[in-house]
């Protein structure tokens, strides 16, 4: 008796195994397939080797209803041919040969890689549920992991848990948006991975990396309906090594009231800079722009650095010309090595860009005007 | 062997120490989480959940593979069977394949559910059925294989529909910004082709006040002053020019906003365009584009196939920078002001006394914005319509909404009244969560009696010649007597706020109550902070940022940030809706959110560890040109 049942389960066993290894086989043979390479690939473990896999048809999916028919046409008819004949597929594509393609490619490949780097960003296509389906390969310079060991998981598993719902409001599409490619802007913390010199680190010594996140939301009606999010994602830089005339710095305690303020606004704004200091930067923009400088100013509170959009400046003696700023949160005080841990307390620094001339320069919109004028 | 292997550990190499740490307090700011390793047969282990619902980096198995200790530690803390982990594991693969299934053609019309191995074999032939179909065939072996064809990349990035980026890559010459490259998605945002562009200077498009700001840009090291931001400290320092030679400034940033040029006809080329030689004044339109990028020297043979007849060896200097359309404001220029003509915002503080007037509310109440600044909007209210409005006013100083008056009427420069209603909403300092103004959005109701379009063409007149004359002063002149002491009512009704604030905040345990309204979640407040604030707000009412930063810093550490940020959640504001979308205060809503004290630690935390970005010098010597 006993024996038996020891046969049976050797025999459950041995199918067992068998069944295993065939998985495996058929996971090697999918993550061959993937446009990776062999040291990537074989380094794949199972559910990795599916989420790429998924990626790739996602996106292949997304690109087709994007660059539409003709694409699709196209690779049909290479498909056909490839079954046939097995090697050529010239003729239908346009008149174009291999070679020329394959110059297209190489230009396309560095124009992209360039644009990349210039805009010092990385590409995320974002599904409607957070999915990353796709991310550029230069991610890992910003978040110290690679394309591979991030694609296809979501990115609320990466991002500061209280910029979710920030992050859910934007990948959500309302029935109007779908037809405009609506725009997205904003602000979110991620996991960074990097050492302060560019190293890749360890993810338990990760960081929160601040991250200006800009793109469209986009959908696809055919093949199949799909709608993502494709977003540039820049950290967002504080030293600048050549300001210009036509920008001003400031220092501001946390409520945003002027600490500090560089000479150059004197000759953009007209105000000195004694007078500015103790002024609630609120008081100084047109009213209507209050919105965009709230959240502007909450953005700072919470994530430590934002950028503003564009406002309204009121100029000393009337009229107002239209700003950027870019802000962040800086320890107001230099921290000291002896005690590293302790709170020091923060300023906001603002690095801001005047865009316009001054605009209606008769124009006394505030209070702030007028006591200078009439004071004059 | 590891010492708590018990519980599913047995599998994993045996080099775990524990630390006594609780695995809350690792995993609360800083993620524990792996590179997926391949690992043959091992038994994928998962982290437990670890009970902090707000805090939560559960990742799938592959990159949840903590270091050695966490994962001990977490083991030790839940004690999770081995069972469970399994079946977790599983449940994701099962997960998993659902999800390929579901994107697999061949396996959609299935009616039963397919087994694993079917979808897995399935899935195989769907991918080498799309590869053939993609460009990878006709990339060489060598080069490197990517998910996405470059190609298609460069869809999602720029090409005409699909694009994240609404912008181009433009390089410039430095010495007569001449545009040696443009990408092709320029046309998308300034309606002129590539071709137009490529080999004109770059000054014939830009709107004429940032010349200068754009020479100034494009010129190397020759400028005089290189700003640095330190980034310790946030204070300017000054750099001397550095000691390379000033043509190769290669690698330093630049970063400016300028305007250019774009052709009014969408979608076409306009024929007529021409680049503006003409001394006239210009009347094209501009886009804000803001440009980012660096300096590069490279050879001139390779950029200008157009020589000037020098043939100059020597390298050019030239400005490479992306641009990029910024996001167009939803307010319309002060130009086209017939879009709303009987609507105008105004500020007021919070005694009521004007201090911003939009220059639309000329037209509805006569008088010129310098005219009413510095005035109570009390003066101005009719004697029946004060107690409603003061009431309302106390309301609104105390509420977080809009608050939205009766109709009343409002006194115009020439003594008739006009009927409004508006909306007034208090703004308050996401910081110091103290009111700080209120905005009103006002509406014109109906005119007044005697209001005729006569009347209000002679007023229009009328308005033209006034502007010369003193400001008249309201309430003094219109003969009734207790509107003289009308303006005190706003400094009333501010000063009761006044009090509530020194009265709430000397209070010893506040607790966690606002004045604005109940505790809405628990907050790690700080009582002792707030009246430290407060003893320096009564100081001077305008108390330097300085104190107050003391009087923070002074309070304690942590409570100063946990207390204000404490204070930004419960912050509810709801966007103003109705006719002027312009003032949907519609912020950030992670807010509400920011409920539990872990959530603000990892704030805090965050404040104080954030990588603030220092932007470093690209390194782009392996840059190809695609030229």
């Amino acid at each position: 008796m006993k024996a038996d049942k020891e046969k049976r389960r050797m025999i459950s066993r041995d199918a067992a195994r068998r069944r295993r290894r065939v998985e495996s086989e058929v996971f090697a043979e999918l993550s061959r397939l993937l446009p990776l390479q062999q040291s990537v690939q074989d380094h794949l473990d199972k559910p990795s080797v599916i989420r790429l896999t998924l990626s790739y048809i996602r996106m292949h999916t997304l690109l087709k209803g994007i660059t539409g028919k003709k694409a699709e046409a196209s690779h049909a008819v290479k498909c056909e041919q490839v079954m046939e004949s097995g090697e050529e597929w010239r003729g239908c594509d346009r008149g174009r040969d291999d070679e020329e393609k394959k110059t297209d490619d190489v230009e396309a490949s560095e124009e992209t890689n360039m644009f990349l780097r210039i805009l010092e960003g990385f590409l995320i296509v974002l599904s409607t549920e957070g999915d990353m389906i796709y991310l550029s390969d230069n991610v890992s310079k910003y978040m110290g992991l690679t394309q591979t060991e991030l694609m296809g998981h979501n990115i609320f598993e990466f991002t500061h848990p209280c910029d979710h719902e920030e992050i859910r409001n934007n990948l959500r599409l309302t029935a109007e948006e779908v037809w405009c490619g609506a725009k997205r802007d904003f602000v979110m913390r991620i996991k960074g991975a990097l050492t302060h010199r560019g190293r890749s680190s360890n993810l338990k010594s990760a960081t929160w990396k601040v991250l200006h996140c800009q793109g469209r939301a986009k959908v696809c009606v055919a093949p199949s309906s799909v709608s993502c999010l494709l977003l540039t994602c820049q950290p967002l830089p504080l030293s600048h090594t050549l300001l210009s005339t036509h920008t001003f710095t400031s220092q501001h305690s946390m409520d945003m009231r002027f600490t500090y303020c560089d000479q150059r606004i004197t000759l953009l704004l007209g105000y000195s800079t004694e007078e500015l200091l103790g002024r609630s930067i609120y008081d100084l923009c047109h009213t209507l722009d209050t919105n965009c400088l709230t959240k502007n100013h909450l953005n700072l509170c919470l994530k430590s650095q934002s950028v503003s959009g564009q406002y309204r400046m009121l100029v000393r003696g009337g009229g107002y010309v239209w700003v950027e700023s870019h802000s962040a949160v800086i320890p107001s005080v230099r921290p000291s090595k002896s005690r590293p841990g302790a709170h020091q307390p923060l300023c906001i620094l603002c690095v801001t860009y005047v865009l316009s001339g001054v605009e209606e320069p008769s124009l006394q919109l505030s209070l702030d005007q007028t006591v200078h004028r009439y004071l004059r | 062997m590891s010492a708590g292997g018990s519980d599913g550990t047995a599998d994993r190499p045996a080099d775990l120490a524990a630390d006594g740490e609780c695995p809350e307090q690792a995993g609360s700011s800083l993620p524990a989480a792996e590179l997926p390793r391949k690992r043959k047969g091992d038994v994928e282990e998962r982290s437990g959940t670890h009970g902090q619902q707000s805090v939560d980096f559960q990742m799938d198995d592959d990159l949840s593979r903590s270091e050695g200790e966490d994962q001990q530690v977490k083991m030790k803390c839940f004690r999770e069977p081995h069972r469970q982990i399994e079946k977790r594991r599983r449940d994701k693969m099962n997960t998993l394949i659902d999800e390929l299934a579901a994107m697999i053609p061949a396996c959609q019309p299935m009616a039963r559910k397919l087994d694993k191995l079917t979808v897995l074999r399935k899935a195989v032939q769907h991918l080498k059925a799309l590869k053939v179909g993609t460009g990878s065939a006709f990339t060489d072996t060598t080069s490197k294989p990517s998910i996405l064809s470059h190609d298609d990349l460069k869809h999602l990035l720029l090409r005409v529909g699909t694009h994240a980026v609404d912008g181009f890559l433009l390089v410039v010459s430095c010495d007569r910004a001449k545009i040696l490259f443009i990408s092709e998605s320029v046309s998308k945002i300034l309606n002129l082709s590539r071709l137009e562009l490529t080999g004109q200077s770059l000054f014939d498009f830009i709107h004429p006040k940032d010349i200068n700001k754009v020479k100034e840009q494009l010129s190397s090291s020759e400028y005089p002053r290189q700003c640095l931001i330190d980034a310790a400290t946030g204070v300017q320092v000054q750099v001397d020019a550095p000691a390379r030679p000033p043509l190769l400034s290669t690698g330093a940033r630049r970063s400016f906003f300028c305007r250019l040029k774009h052709s009014r006809v969408v979608g076409k080329q306009d024929k007529h365009f021409l680049p503006c030689t003409s001394k006239k004044k210009d009347s094209s339109r501009y886009c804000t584009l803001h440009c980012t990028g660096y300096m590069r020297s490279c050879p001139s043979s390779q950029l200008d196939s157009e020589c000037d007849g020098e043939m100059e060896s020597s390298d050019l200097s030239c400005l490479v920078t992306v641009c990029r359309l910024l996001t167009p404001v939803s307010h319309q220029p002060p130009k086209e002001l017939t879009i709303r003509p009987s609507e105008f915002v105004t500020r007021w503080a919070i005694d009521g006394k004007f201090t911003f007037v939009e220059q639309q509310a000329t037209t509805i109440i006569g008088y010129l914005p310098q005219e009413v600044l510095g005035t109570s909007c009390y003066e101005y209210f009719h004697q029946d319509d004060l107690l409603h409005l003061a009431d309302k006013h106390r309301q609104v100083l105390r509420s977080k909404e809009k608050i939205e008056t009766r109709c009343y009427k409002f006194k115009t420069k020439y003594g008739s009244y006009v009927s409004l209603q508006s909306q007034w909403f208090s703004f308050t300092n996401p910081w110091t969560k103290e009111v700080e103004f209120i905005v009103s959005s006002n509406q014109v109701i109906s005119r007044g009696p005697g209001h005729t379009k006569d009347e209000e063409a002679g007023n229009s007149k009328a308005l033209q010649e006034d502007t010369k004359q003193i400001p008249i002063i309201p309430g003094l002149s219109s003969g009734l007597g207790t509107m003289i002491y009308a303006g005190s009512i706003g400094t009333q009704i501010a000063n009761e706020l006044m009090d509530s604030y020194s009265r709430m905040n000397s209070s010893p345990s506040s607790g966690a109550c606002s004045p604005f309204g109940p505790a809405q979640e628990k907050c790690p407040v700080v009582s002792p902070l707030t009246s430290t604030s407060a003893s320096s707000r009564e100081e001077a009412s305008g108390s330097s940022s300085q104190s107050q930063c003391d009087s923070r810093t002074a309070a304690g550490a942590s409570s100063a940030t946990s207390e204000s940020l404490a204070a930004v959640s419960r912050i509810n504001i709801n966007p103003i809706q109705g006719e002027t979308s312009q003032l949907d205060l519609d912020l950030v809503p992670g807010l509400s959110s920011f409920s539990s004290d872990e959530a603000a630690m990892a704030v805090i935390m965050s404040l104080l560890e954030t990588d603030v970005n220092m932007g470093q010098s690209g390194d782009f010597e392996d840059l190809h040109w695609p030229f």
